[in-house]
């Protein structure tokens, strides 16, 4: 598959099997686990992370432009194997197989190195540091960095071009730049944004971090993803326009 | 050029021509904003027994009598004799009448009820008789006291004098009572001394500005109680006692010091009681024991506003005519706190003060004869007919239409204006008083209750009606007023803008002959530029949010920071931008690399510029590390002083300190001013030239730096409050960051941004409660 040839449908699909995965989480963690992002939001951050991460991981391991550049090898494991497919068809023999290089994966640093900025813009705006709030800002900056840093690493990989032309060009120009950068650009102003209540003295639960700069954060990003089909689907008619 | 310099004095002009305007608009909007309302002069003296008339000179009819002579005088014209002989005006500073009274239909809570065990058996027994006394905005202390004694309600000013208070000029309770040959003792805060300098015989004052102390403040109060509850020579003794506002600064409304404060009130109020009952017998003697609060107080403690938490202020009547009578527990009525003042007046026999716009309380004069009831209500009448004839020149005089007959009586529908509307409710009061009396003469006693409750209630029609006319109009704005000032403003604005847009055309024609590609810079510097809209107009939005109002270092700090990412951002950005184009090796011409340079604004990175690789530049970049340390040290300023309404009571590092003592403030405090000292140093190093002028303000700088390193070795730590020179400095640093982020266009909102940041962060607010008045009371140690 070329790099930037993305067809609209396909981040469509892509976009709605990410939603799909977040939706899933919430309906776990509301119906399964009896959690709710008011009663216990670390706890159901978690979940949502738990849910979330294997989907977005691979998903956009699947789109990953370059396999030779990955060094990661839990890589193989979701895009390379087959377990993915094995999981589909519903075999879970090997379920905990899969969990484990997905907890390496989450302590490989993937994460946490996404987390620790998302986490220190949070806090450098203003998130509480005490203790009683530690798990939810590292559960919630690990959510973000799953919206924001993982998908760029899944596509990426170390590729240092690719990194900086991301991050040198605001303006996304081809596809997959767009998949990647709209949703993330949607989930951090949708949390900035979430944000803005927190000061209000209406005395509701959800006012509390990081509640509604959560809700603001998967507002934002579904904002994002469906902005990102839209304009794949825009650049792929510029592209065929351009080939005619 | 000459065409430049030309653009330029028309430029000056219309800048000073729109600032003029500006400041035209906004004076025109403050007074407009803080009406000053007319109060009639001078004292209330035996005319105010009589009807009004409409001659003004007849009226003010002025004779020096003495004071034993002008209270027979009064005696004789009032025809409503003193009930009560001494009174004890109990002042519970910040007490909300939801603590006592309960709120609604609901009782107080238990807490409450069993921490004021006394007072609330004498609520029970109906020996005491409560009122929501709705106290009116602003709920300070000093406009609320000039309220209780003046009945009048104060514009929107007397906040600014509640800190430089001054006498009390205007006809007062107060004053009345001196003018009769009452004695006057006062205890408590030293407010009352400030507005009545030389009216006590006996005064102690205590400061409310030590706002810590809950404990001595009324101490100092209750160690007097014994002496002058045994002395027999005052008629009038005031108690003030701020403890249990200070316990709500300190804590908050449930706090849990609150309960023992109330107990020390409830003991307080038992042992008056307690001693004046002793001298029942004696008519003259009797005391009325009437405990009042200015105000309430908010969750967080404050008060200022005009919320119900705030106004809900009380007043309790405990005295031997009130406990004759059932009152059920639970019909406490709803009433203005000014009405404390014309009740006071009549049970005491003196004249209401001439400005009071209160009205009786219901059920204060039930033992009184059912004459001498409605002539108090006649004599509270009067007075507010004057007051109304101050405000509506000819007010009942000449316009006969509306006294004219009885078939006026029904049409409530004819009356059309407020003015003949108070004037149809006075004629028929006056009638209905008028026809009880006649009847009262003639001996006819067949429906006697009925016409004296339709007397009553036709008086207390006008009364209410005339009252709250009265109170909208110290309160009402002129209109037309604030729109013109409104309208200069924006003017002015408009003005301005066109000045500035002017401005940048030139600039920007002049900045096109030597640039050749304006357009990418402006595509570079989107983010932050677009953001600095959004955030003012954003800040300007959160306005309109009470709360955001009270919490404004909240947005403030959140925008200062998001800029400062996004300043991170671009920088990162385009340091990226620069390798990726020196890595591509696109033959680009040198002005365009030095432009890309420009947008990064490393002036140093012009010598550096042809090394590549961005890692390393990265470490050698210097634009970086401002940018991190404004953030860090902008997220530690926002942690050192909880500042706004709701969130006051979490820990911050400012209440860290104070709790780690006075000697690591100190050592904190000269640590944080000698590492301040270093980096101005430095920055004076980095100054190239060595002109005097340099000289001059390096040696003033440490000057100064050594002063006040002189004044932290000396001082005493415990006068200085959480907003030492350690916050100060943490703020000048971020100062001093700021100037190191050199961006032209942003540059100015990015200063707003940290000032306005800086200046929350070291624990102001908007509340007026925050506002250090303390720093104007410092006295020099001798």
């Amino acid at each position: 598959m070329g790099y930037g040839e993305i067809t609209a449908s396909k981040a469509l699909a892509l976009h709605f099997l990410c939603g799909v995965g977040l939706a899933a989480g919430y309906g776990i963690a509301r119906l399964g686990c009896d959690l709710s992002l008011v009663a216990d939001p670390a706890r159901t951050l978690r979940l949502l992370l738990v849910v979330e991460g294997p989907v977005i991981i691979g998903i956009y391991g699947w789109v990953r432009r370059d396999r030779e550049h990955c060094s990661m090898r839990f890589f193989s494991v979701f895009t390379g194997g087959d377990s993915i497919r094995r999981l589909l068809r519903g075999d879970c023999s090997d379920f905990p197989l899969i969990l484990i290089p997905l907890v390496q994966c989450i302590s490989s640093g993937l994460l946490s190195s996404g987390a620790l900025l998302n986490a220190f813009g949070a806090i450098v705006l203003g998130a509480p540091v005490g203790l009683k709030y530690w798990l939810s800002t590292i559960y919630w900056s690990s959510l973000m960095s799953l919206f924001t840093f993982v998908p760029a690493v899944c596509v990426f990989g170390t590729s240092r071009t690719d990194w900086q032309r991301i991050l040198a060009y605001s303006k996304p120009k081809e596809g997959v730049d767009c998949l990647i950068s709209l949703p993330a650009q949607g989930a951090v102003i949708g949390a900035w944004l979430g944000a803005w209540p927190m000061p209000l003295d209406w005395e509701r639960p959800w006012q509390e971090w990081p509640i509604c700069v959560t809700y603001g954060a998967i507002a934002g990003y579904s904002v994002g993803m469906f902005a990102s089909a839209v304009f794949v689907h825009v650049l792929g008619r510029k592209v065929h326009v351009k080939d005619d | 050029m000459s065409s430049s310099s030309l653009t330029c004095g028309k430029l000056a002009s219309w800048t000073i021509a729109a600032v003029l305007l500006q400041i035209l608009g906004l004076s025109l909007f403050v007074i407009g904003f803080f009406p000053v309302k007319p109060t009639l002069p001078g004292f209330s003296g035996p005319e105010s027994y009589r009807a009004p008339t409409c001659d003004p000179v007849l009226d003010a009819e002025e004779r020096d009598l003495s004071s034993e002579k002008l209270r027979t005088l009064y005696k004789e014209l009032s025809k409503v004799p003193p009930s009560y002989g001494r009174l004890v005006l109990m002042v519970i500073d910040g007490l909300p009448a939801e603590f006592v009274l309960g709120r609604g239909d609901k009782p107080p809570t238990k807490a409450m009820m069993e921490a004021m065990p006394y007072t609330q058996s004498l609520l029970s027994s109906g020996k005491a008789r409560g009122y929501y006394a709705k106290a009116a905005p602003p709920t300070v202390t000093m406009p609320r006291l000039k309220a209780m004694v003046s009945g009048a309600i104060g514009g929107f000013l007397d906040v600014a004098f509640n800190f430089n208070t001054q006498v009390l000029l205007d006809d007062n309770l107060l004053d009345q009572f001196k003018r009769i040959g009452w004695e006057l003792v006062m205890h408590g805060d030293e407010t009352w001394i400030k507005l009545f300098p030389r009216i006590f015989t006996r005064q102690d004052g205590v400061s409310s500005f030590y706002v810590k102390d809950i404990v001595e403040v009324d101490f100092n109060v209750s160690r007097h109680l014994d002496v002058e509850l045994a002395a027999e020579d005052w008629n009038l003794l005031i108690l003030h006692y701020l403890g249990l506002d200070h316990v709500g600064h300190i804590g908050g409304r449930h706090s849990t010091l609150m309960p023992a404060k109330l107990k020390e009130m409830d003991d307080v109020i038992k042992m008056i009681h307690m001693g004046s009952t002793v001298h029942h017998q004696n008519p003259d003697a009797s005391t009325l024991l009437v405990v009042v609060s200015d105000h309430g107080m908010t969750n967080g403690g404050n008060h200022g506003g005009s919320s119900y938490e705030e106004t809900d202020s009380l007043a309790l009547f405990i005295g031997s005519g009130v406990e004759s009578l059932e009152f059920s527990m639970n019909a406490h009525k709803a009433v203005h706190q000014v009405d404390i003042a014309p009740t006071l007046a009549l049970l005491f026999g003196v004249p209401i003060p001439k400005n009071n716009i209160g009205v009786l309380l219901r059920g204060m004069f039930d033992t009184l004869t059912d004459e001498q009831r409605l002539r108090a209500l006649q004599l509270n009448s009067w007075q507010l007919l004057r007051l109304l004839q101050a405000h509506l020149p000819n007010f009942l005089c000449g316009d006969v239409t509306c006294i004219s007959g009885e078939d006026n009586l029904q049409t409530d529908q004819s009356i059309s204006s407020m003015k003949e509307n108070l004037c149809y409710l006075y004629s028929r009061a006056v009638s209905a008083h008028n026809a009880w009396l006649l009847r009262q003469i003639s001996g006819l006693t067949s429906n006697d209750a009925d016409d004296l409750g339709y007397a009553i209630d036709s008086y207390y029609d006008f009364l209410g009606n005339a009252s709250e006319w009265l109170s909208h109009r110290a309160t009402d704005k002129p209109i037309n007023l604030l729109l013109s000032g409104i309208v200069i403003m924006l003017i002015s604005c408009v003005l301005l803008l066109n000045t500035v847009l002017k401005l940048f055309k030139e600039v920007y024609i002049t900045e096109g002959k030597y640039c050749s590609q304006p357009k990418e810079i402006s595509q570079v510097w989107q983010v932050d530029e677009a953001f600095v809209l959004i955030g003012l107009v954003i800040h300007a939005l959160s306005l309109g949010a009470s709360s955001m109002v009270e919490e404004e270092q909240y947005t403030w700090h959140f925008l200062t920071s998001t800029l400062y990412l996004l300043f991170l951002l671009t920088t990162i950005r385009s340091l990226f931008k620069t390798a990726a184009s020196d890595f591509m090796k696109m033959k680009k011409p040198e002005e365009n690399l030095t432009l890309h340079l420009a947008v990064s604004n490393d002036e140093s990175s012009y010598t550096t510029n042809n090394r590549s690789l961005p890692w390393t530049k990265l470490q050698e970049n210097h634009q970086l590390y401002p940018v991190l340390v404004v953030l860090i040290f902008g997220r530690i300023l926002r942690g050192w002083h909880q500042g706004g309404i709701n969130w006051v009571h979490l820990p911050d590092i400012s209440k860290l300190l104070v709790q780690a003592g006075s000697f690591s403030i100190k050592a904190l405090q000269i640590f944080s001013l000698l590492n301040f000292m270093l980096v101005g140093s430095f920055a004076f190093s980095l100054v190239r030239s060595r002109t005097h002028f340099v000289h001059i303000v390096r040696t003033s700088y440490f000057m100064s730096g050594c002063l006040v390193l002189l004044h932290i070795i000396n001082s005493q730590t415990h006068n200085i409050g959480p907003t030492d020179s350690s916050a100060t400095s943490v703020a000048q640093l971020f100062y001093i960051c700021a100037g190191s982020a050199v961006l032209l266009t942003v540059l100015v909102v990015a200063m707003l941004f940290l000032g306005m940041a800086g200046h929350f962060g070291l624990g102001n607010s908007n509340s007026l409660a925050t506002i250090d008045v303390a720093g104007a009371f410092i006295v020099l140690e001798l």
